[in-house]
């Protein structure tokens, strides 16, 4: 019996979503934190203080939930196939740190990320 | 505030530690997964088995201890970079791979995958050069 392959692409897509909402809460909860990190003691420090912030542990949820969609889609699809797919997030993720992080954008760097998804799925496909 | 924006040769070193334990992750996660490829997941009691049989996996548990690394190194990358710097820098995992087994398995690269190979390594350097400061020197 075969999965609908709707159904896995479908998948793929709510696992980059939480890929997505996973590395924006860590970002915005490090943001947040406002800490210079340099030295190993200062990592150890930084550490506690981040896994002390509600959005890591958001962070995490959405890991553990993108983790068990994915090992599912790995037990039934091809692994090119699930990467190519899952390339999506680069770019998803690029969109959302310049509309929620405020990050500044210039031209090469969509341009770049762009090139990425392209170079990814040419990878995968072949 | 600190306000280093920069990519230096110390944070490309951790995302480049960051991409080899993601890597590692990824085959960790398939081992474990792989000795029930037929089994069917239906129903939520099902989805629980597998997931059972997933984590008695000694494959699944070296992943989850890679995992708590990466996320220690990929934090520290977060505090001193833009995110829509670091994700793409840290996609050169993709690289990676066919090349180590180009150079150890002897596998062939075809030319669609060089080509693939190209616009990564392009992309990647292009993410990089928009993360600089133009008053500020290289590196």
């Amino acid at each position: 019996m075969k999965i609908n392959i709707l159904f896995i692409i479908f998948l793929i897509f709510i696992s980059s979503l939480c890929d997505v909402i996973r590395e924006l809460s860590l970002k915005s909860a490090i943001n947040s934190l406002n800490f210079n990190v340099d030295g190993i003691k200062k990592v150890f420090i930084f550490i506690m203080k981040v896994i002390a912030l509600p959005k890591a542990w958001m962070a995490f949820v959405f890991s553990i939930l993108s983790l068990l969609i994915y090992l599912f889609v790995l037990s039934k699809a091809d692994l090119n196939f699930a990467f190519s797919l899952d390339s999506m997030h680069y770019v998803l993720i690029a969109i959302a740190s310049h509309l929620i992080l405020k990050e500044k954008f210039e031209i090469s760097r969509w341009l770049g990320t762009i090139l990425i998804v392209l170079g990814i799925i040419a990878v995968s496909m072949s | 505030m600190p306000n280093k924006k920069n990519v230096t040769v110390k944070i490309l070193l951790l995302l480049l530690l960051s991409d080899i334990l993601e890597t590692f992750i990824h085959f960790c996660f398939k081992k474990s997964v792989l000795t029930q490829a037929d089994f069917m997941v239906r129903t939520l009691s099902d989805a629980f088995t597998f997931s059972k049989a997933a984590f008695s996996s000694p494959f699944m548990w070296a992943g989850l201890m890679a995992v708590a690394v990466i996320f220690i190194v990929w934090s520290t990358i977060l505090s001193k970079i833009d995110l829509s710097v670091a994700i793409p820098i840290a996609s050169f995992s993709y690289i990676f791979v066919p090349l180590t087994s180009l150079i150890f398995l002897h596998e062939k690269i075809s030319a669609l995958r060089w080509s693939g190979i190209f616009m990564i390594l392009a992309g990647v350097i292009l993410v990089f050069l928009s993360s600089h400061n133009k008053k500020s020197g290289f590196l």
